[in-house]
This record gives structure tokens, C-alpha cells and sequence, in this order.
């Protein structure tokens, strides 16, 4: 559609209005780190941060989520509660990584709880103005993204470029004021920022081809490495829960102490978990730590790119910054197989 | 992103009733139930429906009866965790909730048709194949020779007692059975599941092998199948794994790339030689 | 359906669990809908031996201790362990990394041998009969107590999580204490509490006890890299960790 060019004022004043219209969530400082958090004041948006500690994920699969209510005696029922909003700040790499849920929750069936809140959203995209100590989305073709949002702002020296890219994005931006189309200059120098995200967003280099990653990973079932690393491993799931491309989940029932009435709910859950493949009865289907260490580094880099052809890990470095064993970190691994396999 | 019209709820369960409740063994029991919308389930022999008890939660049960036999459907439910138990605890004319049927069947209409069919059962792993097995013998003339091998641990664990006879003395069907430790009662063979096969002659390359059991039973089933000359694409197993959501996004019977609960719970053994992990 | 009849036993502890009872405060009323106390003496002065549930707060010190729990167990039907005195035998267990007639001599001095102060290593419940059900913490999370109660009434057996205190940290979105420089025994402790210990800016000291199979190795490994010797993980292992079996 357009791409507007604002002054950091009018910029500010934009963002005000939009928290005075709707729901806006946005990216804030929580002590040294950064979350997507309720957006109360223009001033407290943080657009120059790293990384938050968990990604955008959580707005369209809630860690709990109740899913339906039920009466013992009269059944179930669906509930759907969420309201609009406007998620503000989302970097690059968590865009791809939304598109990527998407793709998997519309796959086959189609998952009517995930997309209430996903079409209930205004997505506001920002290229990334600080790498994060771990990031290595360069790597992975996301430190850049030209779709899936409404919005997509790039700061330029002290002015914002927004590109508005659909109607609901049209529709946020009605509110800007004292706003010029971009010229010709700040879109060439918006793709010098593409450019030398691309190259910043590398804090670890990845010594293959994301796309080769499924036939590495063919030939590396029996590799010593998950047996080495996971011996460190707590099991503790911090690498699958902080990931944007982690949706796997537990459903449970809760009742109310009427007895009568309750929840049936859904909560994040993690194949690093010791019970992820337990079945009723007992029998574990992947007792071993080094299997489940395993199954994460084959489901990025190879069971989700053979359903949905992109590679499931989008660099955003969290899980390494979260696994206090030090071990989750995939370029590393995938690294070490690329070695060895030579 | 994704539009799609379905308005549906793919986690919602519909209610049924109980028809008939019968303890089968220790730990199983038989029920039959209905839909409360009074539709049929509409399932393939092989296929399972996630059954719900408001409060205590859901679990994946196989179906146990051929869509041929109208108007009910049956299960055979084994008391292993907290809604098989609320479950044992209903009666007929209770309510349950029932979402499904999922997953894929065995191909009683395709690779099956006009061959022989040879089933391989292990304890409960009659469950799910009884229905195949019904439906086969439903469309009798659709189908060469039926051979049917049952095995149990012990004469108390042997499930469909009467069904099992029935089988045993009808005529366009061979039916052997053994139990793994035999007791005073019982006067057939005794051994393990292997055993048998070596006792029924089968056309090699006319005949399809429909095999379900504990995980331990497969690997030592398909090596003699395979010994006795069916290629790895004539033979169909039905697999066991943690499934929540039936409807592939929880992610919990993954196995490989494979999600059990769409992918499966039938699978045809050539499909699944290469994933580690499956058997 | 009629109530469950419980009763409540303290062993060596400082009922600080029993108090997180009271304090469901409107919630109590909802719980006493389900369940028909006959023997609390925190709260009321009848005694009964007629029950279904016993629930047993606090450690095992004493030899009279033990014979009183095994009569308990008899008469229950279930029988629930509430609170790391009892789970684990939480802090009272920090007195097994000495002798026993040091312990004495230091808390009552010369009196050290009078009869009535005579005690043992610290058992948890579960070292003495066998428990039915754990509520972990110190103190115990109210709301976990209440679920395994609802859990109870309905028929069911309440999951109690096999997963560390990580899982609930993250998805409360909290600043992981390892980011500065401390050390948190989140990764190996059971989950439950909510992570209420980092979620208000202190490190996980591990009261709920560890997961079922806590990879205790690997933290001592992890410590290297944080510049952290095997001993700051034990001193940090100690008031929970004590002598508890996994
Ligand atoms: S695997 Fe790690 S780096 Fe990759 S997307 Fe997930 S959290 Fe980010
Ligand atoms: S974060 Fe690290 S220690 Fe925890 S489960 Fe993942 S790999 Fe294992
Ligand atoms: S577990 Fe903690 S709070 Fe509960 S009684 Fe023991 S010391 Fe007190
Ligand atoms: S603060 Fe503790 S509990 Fe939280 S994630 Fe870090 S190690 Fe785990
Ligand atoms: S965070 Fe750790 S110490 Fe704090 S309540 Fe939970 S288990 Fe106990
Ligand atoms: S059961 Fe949820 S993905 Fe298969």
C-alpha cells in the first residue's frame, strides 16, 4: 500500500493514539531484559530492544488457554473470549515464526481457538535496531521479513518509515498525523538496514544452508553429539518453551468445587519433558534424555520443513540464552554434525 | 495468513450414550454406544475417537466394531488411567463425550480387496482389528481366504470369547489361537503368537497381513512374515502412542515425522521402515 | 456423595502448611462442602479415629513418632503428606548432615539426653508407611491443595507435575536468576509452586523437592560455567536438599 516517513514527535503521538483507540500490547523493559507486555504509554515502547524473553507466541496460544467449559451432566462448550488487539514491536524472525504457526494450525484442521485470537490481531512489525547477544537470524534468512504483518516500521536515523501493508494496517494508521510519503532516499537506505541486519544478526555462524539442514540431519540419527550434550541436560524444557516455533501443548480438566462445572484447558508443554511420550499405563515412548534432546533438533531442522518446506528454527536465539546447561544451541549443534560428517 | 470458513471446534466433544456395559476381563470391558445426534460415526475399521468425561479428561480409544454393523459403535476400554477408570465406573444409559473418529484405517477397501487376508492379534491388539475382521466377513465374497491368529497372555486374558468361536467354526475362515502360559482350563496351544504362523500356508504374493500387539510382539511377527515371503508393503500394523489432541497439532505421538494420530494409527509397514523411533 | 471425613496430624514442623489452609478464606467454606474434618487440632478440640483421609504434616523424629504414623495408616483409607516436612523431610532434614548427638548438644545443651527430647535422623512420611498422595512446598501452594482435594472427591488422580520449576518461571516471563550470576535450583525441583520464587526476584531453593529423576550431575557440571564451584551448589542444595532420596 504506502510507506509513510514520521518524525520522531509525530511517531510518539501516533502510538498514543493508537492506546487511546484499542488493546496494544508492546515491547517494554522487564528488569535487564525486554517482554511483550499491556502498552499503557507511548513512552514506554521500547523499539531499540534485543529480544524478549518469550516471543510474541503468547498472545495466539496463551500458556493456558481454556478451550471449552463444560456442566458434568450437560457436555461440553466452546469457548472463545478474546478481544482485538494491536501487538506492537514484533521483530523479524518472531514474523516468520507466526506465519510458520499459522501454516501448521490451518494444516489438515483447522484450529478455531488459535485463529479467534490470530485474526483478532494487528501485527506491527519493526526491524531490528540492536542484536541481541545470541541471535543468528542472518543465518536463517529471518533477519529480514516482507510479509505476514499489517505493519512494518524501520527506524531511520531519528525517523520512523511505516509501511502499511493491508486494510487492518490501514486502519491503524489512519490516526497518523504530520506524516509524509517516504522518498525515494529513505527506502534505499531502509534496504541498506535489510542489508546490514542481515549481516549483524549473526552472533553464531551457521556453516550450512538452512535448507541442507533435512538431509544433514538424514545421516545424523547415531551422532555422538546428543548422547555428549545430553548428558547436561535438566530436562527442564526452557529451549521449547521460550522458542516461537514451539506450539506443542498438554490439554487438562479442572473443576470448579461445585464439582459440576469446570475447564477443559490447554497449557504449554515441551518434548524435552521427561512425560511428553508417556502413554496411559506407563510405557515411555522416548525415555531417554538423549532421545527427547534430539527429537527438538530433528523437528527444527527436519520433521517441521517436511511438512510446511521452511526450516522450524528462525534464530532468534532464545533458547541458548534460556538453557542454563548451556547446551541448546542449535547452530552449534547442526554445526558440529556438518564437521564430523565431512 | 490462513482463512478458512470452518467455523468448527475441532476440540469439541459430542455426546453419546451407553448402550450396553460388559466386563470382558480383570481389566477390559465392552461398551456399545450412540451418538446422541443419532448419526452413525461414520468411522473405517482401524480409526479411534477421542472419549471424554467432563472433568476427569479425555483418552484416544480404538473403535472396536465395522461401520457394516449399523446403528452403534463399540470399544473395548482397559483400565490403565484416570478416564479409563471413570469410564468402567459408568453404566448404560450414561452419558459420554466423543470426538473423532481419527487417523487412518486399514485399507479393507483398496490394498485388501480380492486378496487373501491374514490378522495377527496379541492380547488387545484384537481391539482395533476386530472391526477390520468384522467388516471383512460382512463382505465375505469381497475377499480370498481369512486367516485369523489370536494370542493371549493367558486363557483370562482372551477378549470376544464368543465372537472367537464363532470365527473358529466358521466355514470360509481359519482361526488358531494360543496363550503365551496356559492354565487347567485351557487345552489348546500354548506359545507365543509366532507359533502359529508357520501352521497356516499363505500365497505369498496374494495375500495382505493385518498385524496389531504390544510394541514387543511386531518385531518378531514381521520377521516371520517377511521369512514366509510377503514383501514389507503387504503388511499393516496399527501403532500405540500418546495421543492428545487427535488432530495433529499437540505434537505428543509424534514419532519421527510422523504424528500418529493422522498419519496413523494404521500404518503400511513399508511406509514406516525407515523412521526411527516406530517400532 | 457424602463428604469425605478427614482428620489432620502434625509431626515435627511449624504448621505453617495448616495455616495456608485458613487462609483459602471464602474458598474454606467451599472446601468444607467436600470434606468433613473430625480430627484438626489446630482448629478444633474433637478427636476422632473414624476417617478417610489423613493428612499428615511435618517430619519423622522420633521413635514414639513412628508408632503413632503406622496407627494413622491403618486407619486411613488415603493418606497425604503436606508440605516438605512431610514430603521430603524438608528442613528438619538439615540436621542429617550431623550427628545426631551433635544436633542434640547444640539445640538443648546439657539437657541434651533428657528422655523427652530424644530424636533421630529425620525421616519424610514416605520413609515410614506409604503415602497416597504428595502436596509438596514449604509451605504448600493453597491452590494445589485445593485441585488435589476436587481431584479426590471426583475420582481422579490429580497430576502433580514431574517437570522442573523452569516450566512455570518461563511462562511467567521472569529474568532467569542465572542471567545474574546467581544460582537457582529451578531446573532440578519439582514444579507446582507457580514459581514463586523467581517470580518475585529470589532464586528457587528447591522446596518442593527434586523431579523424579533430577539430572543432579549436570548441575554440578553446569557450575564450572558459571564460575561457580560444586560447593556454592551444595550450600544452596542444603536447606531443601538435604539427604533426599531421588
Ligand atoms: S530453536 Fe532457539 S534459536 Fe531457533 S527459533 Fe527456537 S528459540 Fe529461537
Ligand atoms: S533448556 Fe537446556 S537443559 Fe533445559 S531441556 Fe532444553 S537443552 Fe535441556
Ligand atoms: S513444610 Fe514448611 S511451611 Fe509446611 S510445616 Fe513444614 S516448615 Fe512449615
Ligand atoms: S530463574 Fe530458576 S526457575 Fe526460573 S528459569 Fe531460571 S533457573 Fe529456572
Ligand atoms: S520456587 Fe522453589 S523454593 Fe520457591 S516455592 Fe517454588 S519450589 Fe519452593
Ligand atoms: S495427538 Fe496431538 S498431534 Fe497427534
Amino acid at each position: 500500500m504506502t510507506v509513510k516517513k514520521l518524525k520522531k514527535a509525530a511517531f510518539d503521538k501516533w502510538v498514543a493514539a493508537c492506546i487511546g483507540n484499542q488493546r496494544v500490547f508492546g515491547v517494554q523493559a522487564k528488569e535487564d531484559r525486554f517482554v511483550f507486555a499491556p502498552l499503557a504509554n507511548a513512552g514506554d515502547l521500547r523499539l531499540d530492544y534485543d529480544v524478549t524473553i518469550l516471543p510474541p507466541k503468547k498472545y495466539f496460544l496463551p500458556p493456558r488457554e481454556t478451550l471449552l467449559k463444560f456442566d458434568r451432566k450437560e457436555g461440553f462448550e466452546s469457548v472463545f473470549d478474546s478481544q482485538p488487539f494491536v501487538l506492537f514491536g514484533v521483530h523479524p524472525y518472531d514474523m516468520v515464526a507466526i506465519s510458520q504457526t499459522d501454516k501448521l494450525f490451518a494444516m489438515d484442521q483447522y484450529d478455531t481457538h488459535y485463529f479467534d485470537r490470530r485474526q483478532k490481531a494487528t501485527i506491527v512489525a519493526c526491524d531490528v535496531q540492536n542484536a541481541s547477544k545470541e541471535v543468528f537470524a542472518g543465518c536463517m534468512g529471518t533477519a529480514t521479513v516482507d510479509d505476514g504483518f499489517d505493519i512494518l516500521i524501520t527506524k531511520i536515523d531519528s525517523e520512523y518509515l511505516v509501511d502499511i501493508r493491508t486494510e487492518k494496517g490501514q486502519a491503524l494508521a489512519d490516526t497518523i498525523k504530520d506524516a509524509e510519503d517516504a522518498d525515494e532516499m529513505s527506502l534505499k537506505l531502509r534496504k541498506l538496514v535489510w542489508a546490514d541486519n542481515t549481516k549483524l544478526l549473526q552472533k553464531h555462524k551457521l556453516n550450512v544452508r538452512p535448507d541442507v539442514l533435512p538431509r544433514l540431519l538424514d545421516r545424523s540419527y547415531e551422532h555422538p553429539v546428543w548422547e555428549e550434550k545430553a548428558q547436561r541436560c535438566f530436562s527442564c524444557g526452557s529451549c521449547n518453551l521460550v522458542c516461537p516455533t514451539c506450539y506443542c501443548f498438554d490439554v487438562r480438566d479442572d473443576v470448579e468445587w461445585s464439582l459440576q462445572k469446570g475447564q477443559r484447558y490447554r497449557v504449554w508443554d515441551g518434548c524435552l519433558l521427561s512425560e511428553f511420550a508417556a502413554v496411559a499405563g506407563g510405557h515411555n515412548f522416548r525415555r531417554n534424555r538423549a532421545d527427547r534432546y534430539r527429537h527438538r533438533y530433528y523437528r527444527k531442522g527436519k520433521y517441521i520443513p517436511e511438512k510446511i518446506g521452511e526450516v522450524a528454527c528462525v534464530g532468534c536465539g532464545r533458547c541458548i540464552t534460556a538453557c542454563t546447561a548451556n547446551i541448546a544451541n542449535p547452530v552449534e549443534v547442526y554445526n558440529k554434525l556438518v564437521d564430523e560428517g565431512k | 495468513m490462513y482463512k478458512c470458513d470452518s467455523k468448527k471446534d475441532i476440540y469439541l466433544p459430542l455426546p453419546a450414550t451407553v448402550g450396553k456395559v460388559q466386563p470382558m476381563t480383570k481389566y477390559e470391558s465392552f461398551f456399545s454406544c450412540q451418538l446422541d445426534s443419532g448419526e452413525e460415526l461414520g468411522h473405517m475399521p482401524g480409526q479411534f475417537v477421542e472419549v471424554s468425561i467432563p472433568g476427569i479428561g479425555e483418552a484416544p480409544i480404538s473403535v472396536s466394531s465395522s461401520p457394516t454393523r449399523k446403528g452403534s459403535f463399540e470399544m473395548v476400554i482397559r483400565k490403565v488411567g484416570n478416564v479409563s477408570k471413570a469410564l468402567h465406573g459408568l453404566a448404560a444409559g450414561d452419558k459420554l463425550f466423543i470426538r473423532g473418529p481419527f487417523g487412518t484405517s486399514f485399507p479393507v477397501d483398496e490394498a485388501m480387496k480380492g486378496k487373501d487376508i491374514i490378522f495377527v492379534c496379541g492380547g488387545i491388539g484384537i481391539v482395533p482389528v476386530r472391526s477390520a475382521i468384522q467388516y471383512v466377513l460382512d463382505n465375505r465374497d469381497d475377499y480370498g481366504r481369512v486367516i485369523i491368529l489370536f494370542g493371549a497372555k493367558t486363557p483370562h486374558d482372551r477378549l470376544f470369547i464368543e465372537e472367537l468361536d464363532k470365527w473358529r467354526e466358521e466355514k470360509n475362515v481359519t482361526f488358531l489361537e494360543t496363550v503365551d502360559h496356559r492354565d487347567e482350563n485351557w487345552s489348546g496351544p500354548e506359545g507365543v503368537i509366532t507359533t502359529l504362523l508357520p501352521l497356516v500356508k499363505v500365497d505369498k504374493d496374494n495375500t495382505v497381513a493385518v498385524v496389531c500387539g504390544p510394541p514387543i510382539m511386531y518385531k518378531f511377527v514381521i520377521i516371520v512374515l517377511l521369512e514366509a515371503g510377503l514383501r514389507e508393503d503387504q503388511i499393516y500394523l496399527s501403532l500405540e502412542r500418546n495421543m492428545k489432541c487427535g488432530v495433529g497439532k499437540c505434537g505428543h505421538c509424534q514419532i519421527s515425522n510422523i504424528y500418529v494420530c493422522q498419519d496413523g494409527p494404521v500404518f503400511r509397514f513399508s511406509d514406516i521402515t525407515d523412521i526411527e523411533e516406530a517400532l | 456423595m457424602s463428604k469425605l471425613k478427614v482428620a489432620f496430624f502434625d509431626f515435627a514442623c511449624c504448621e505453617g502448611c495448616q495455616l495456608q489452609i485458613y487462609n483459602l478464606e471464602e474458598e474454606i467454606l467451599d472446601l468444607l462442602e467436600l470434606v468433613e474434618p473430625v480430627e484438626w487440632r489446630e482448629a478444633m478440640s474433637d478427636q476422632s479415629d473414624d476417617y478417610d483421609v489423613a493428612i499428615i504434616e511435618g517430619s519423622i523424629t522420633r521413635i514414639e513418632d513412628e508408632k503413632r504414623l503406622k496407627a494413622i495408616r491403618e486407619n486411613a483409607k488415603i493418606l497425604i503428606a503436606l508440605g516438605s516436612c512431610a514430603t521430603t523431610g524438608g528442613v528438619n532434614k538439615l540436621k542429617n548432615n550431623f550427628e545426631v548427638q551433635d544436633v542434640k548438644e547444640y539445640v538443648y545443651g546439657k539437657d541434651a539426653d533428657m528422655p523427652h527430647l530424644d530424636t533421630y535422623p529425620t525421616k519424610a512420611v514416605n520413609e515410614v508407611v506409604k503415602v497416597n498422595y504428595m502436596v509438596h512446598g514449604c509451605p504448600i501452594n493453597i491452590k494445589e491443595f485445593s485441585y488435589i482435594v476436587r481431584c479426590l472427591a471426583i475420582g481422579k488422580e490429580p497430576k502433580i507435575p514431574d517437570y522442573s520449576v523452569c516450566v512455570e518461571c518461563k511462562m511467567k516471563e521472569n529474568v532467569c536468576r542465572f542471567e545474574y550470576g546467581e544460582i537457582c535450583l529451578g531446573p532440578i525441583t519439582r514444579a507446582g509452586c507457580d514459581a514463586k520464587c523467581p517470580s518475585s526476584g529470589m532464586w528457587c531453593f528447591g522446596c518442593r523437592g527434586f523431579v523424579d529423576n533430577p539430572n543432579v550431575n549436570a548441575a554440578e557440571d553446569v557450575m564450572a560455567e558459571y564460575g561457580k564451584t560444586l560447593d556454592d551448589l551444595r550450600g544452596k542444595m542444603l536447606l531443601f536438599g538435604s539427604k533426599q532420596e531421588y
